[in-house]
């Protein structure tokens, strides 16, 4: 198991975001974490990445207790997200903004330089753009991307992905799907926050459906797809399976 | 130690090393004390427009105290030549340790903040050194004045300008080089984005202490020099209005471009000095062109710069 959450549960205020949230994720799995706007699937990835210390509960990572560890060192040890909204380092290049994270978060291996890690995290994600451009001259589609590449570049064994999958293109998005599913076959374990159904389902092993910060339901596509609480919540008539 | 493009590594650029060579040989042409002194003026504000512009321009924390962190160096140097009779000469080197040391302190306590809070912390440790300053006049006769031994028996300038033209020089390549290494995209990481530095691995606090660190330091080396160049030292040197000066020179430069800072000192200085009417005035008038750069031109005249070669092709420059 690499990652096992017990209990978290993190309030802003009176807004109860998460509530007594357990879940436990195995090597090389596919996770999807799904469930409608305000759900908590943000302030979940959050709480696993470092950037929020929930109020309860306790975070293992490779066996490890990592609650108390800041956003930095936990992208040091393995786990790295990308944002919702892509924050690029704007005033560097796109090489420069995936070297950061080649230099900075990956402490294991030292063999290959940097520059090169960067590079060939940046072809793995396929981007086109000459690597010299400026960040701030990227539109939102190649800034998810570079921001996955960032994401990569650092050699995680858990990666978080936020909702990288909206605005693409069905074509765009095939080739994301592909991306994601080469980054498993490297090992490496994911999560995915997303509202586009098909490519969950396509692309999951397993889902946890939040609602307003509760898990309601956790299990296979197909167990979640016939799961009456899920359908209520959630899916609704607008989503057709 | 280079972080990106092919030509990283070097850290002048032509173009500079062009205007650093026309600069070391204008004393030659140049006789005049007064015009030398205007020389040097701005060779000592650009300078501390540099060290202002690697925390300000790098890591996004405005030092409000940076005067005070410059006239630390000069009192630690002068009063190490007065009373452990050390050489002017090494005098400076204690002073940006002094300065480092104070700057480290202050920055492990202030930069845990975010953003304004810790550019506030280190207005108020500017205050604290400041006032400590003046009112430790047994050690540094306060607002009477200490007069601190010269670098030199003689007063002509001309030996001084080559030795801040020195300490400006070796000012610049050391932060250029910083800059553009690995401990420099941690710093640029910082200011440009924190939460994705964090998530990149980049520990936001290390990384601004030992930014601030250096900062301080060459304040505190700059400020010596000023010591044994001036010949008297008042707590003046301190006040927020000199921090206000070098932070209007950086920002008109072009934050975190570190030359722009340079160029403006050798813009602004010479001109205040012949609008000696306007001298009175020369905060409102900085107060006010820092309005117009930042609705205009944020990059300020790096910017410029950028966009001007882009459009021209010099000869001698490759892009």
């Amino acid at each position: 198991m690499i990652l096992e959450l017990q209990g978290i549960s993190k309030r802003f205020g009176g807004l109860v975001a998460l509530k007594d949230i357990s879940l436990n994720l195995d090597e090389g799995q596919i996770l999807g974490l799904i469930g409608p706007n305000g759900a908590g699937k943000t302030t979940l990835l959050n709480v696993i990445s470092g950037s929020l210390r929930p109020d309860n509960g306790y975070i293992r990572y490779q066996g490890k207790e990592i609650s108390k560890l800041s956003s930095d060192r936990r992208c040091q040890k393995g786990i790295s997200r990308t944002f919702q909204i892509s924050r690029p380092f704007s005033k560097m290049t796109v090489l420069e903004n995936v070297m950061v994270a080649a230099i900075f978060g990956d402490r294991s291996q030292k063999q290959e330089p940097p520059r090169d890690r960067a590079l060939s995290a940046l072809r793995f994600v396929q981007f086109s753009i000459d690597e010299n451009t400026l960040a701030e001259n990227l539109n939102t589609v190649q800034l998810k991307r570079l921001d996955l590449a960032r994401a990569l570049a650092s050699n995680p064994s858990l990666l978080l992905l936020d909702e990288i999958a909206a605005g693409l293109t069905p074509l765009e998005l095939a080739d994301l799907v592909g991306v994601i599913r080469h980054t498993r076959e490297r090992g490496v374990t994911i999560i995915v926050v997303e509202h586009l159904m098909r490519m969950i389902l396509r692309l999951c092993d397993k889902i946890v459906v939040l609602h307003y910060g509760e898990k309601i339901a956790e299990g296979t596509p197909e167990e979640i797809c016939q799961d009456k609480r899920v359908a209520d919540a959630y899916l609704g008539e607008n989503y057709l399976l | 130690m280079s972080t990106g493009g092919s030509h990283r590594w070097v850290v002048l650029s032509p173009l500079s090393l062009f205007l650093l060579a026309v600069l070391s040989v204008l004393p030659l042409w140049v006789q005049d004390e007064y015009l030398l002194q205007l020389l040097i003026s701005s060779l000592l504000l650009g300078s501390q427009a540099m060290a202002f512009d690697f925390t300000a321009g790098f890591i996004n924390v405005i030092n409000f105290g940076f005067s005070a962190f410059v006239g630390a160096g000069a009192y630690t140097s002068a009063l190490l030549v007065l009373h452990w009779g050390i050489s002017p000469w090494l005098g400076p080197l204690g002073g940006a340790v002094a300065s480092a040391a104070l700057g480290f302190f202050s920055g492990v306590l202030t930069l845990r903040l975010q953003g304004i809070y810790a550019a506030v912390m280190t207005w108020f440790v500017g205050l604290t050194l400041l006032s400590l300053t003046a009112s430790l006049s047994g050690l540094t006769r306060g607002y009477r004045g200490l007069n601190v031994p010269l670098f030199l028996e003689t007063a002509a300038r001309r030996p001084y300008f080559y030795i801040i033209f020195g300490v400006t020089f070796l000012t610049f390549v050391s932060l250029r080089w910083t800059g553009s290494s690995r401990v420099g995209l941690a710093f640029r990481a910082i200011g440009q984005n924190l939460e994705s530095a964090r998530a990149s691995g980049v520990n936001p606090t290390k990384y601004r202490v030992i930014n601030f660190t250096l900062s301080c330091a060459f304040a505190g080396l700059l400020g010596g020099f000023y010591a044994h160049f001036l010949g008297i030292l008042t707590p003046d040197v301190m006040h927020s209005r000199q921090t206000v000066e070098v932070l209007a020179l950086a920002y008109i430069g072009g934050r975190g471009s570190l030359w722009g800072g340079l160029v403006a000192a050798f813009i602004f200085v010479p001109l205040f000095e012949y609008l000696k009417p306007l001298m009175e005035l020369r905060l409102v008038i900085y107060g006010v062109l820092l309005i117009l750069v930042m609705i205009w031109c944020p990059g300020g005249l790096a910017a410029i710069y950028t966009q001007l070669k882009q459009q021209v092709r010099w000869p001698f420059m490759q892009r």
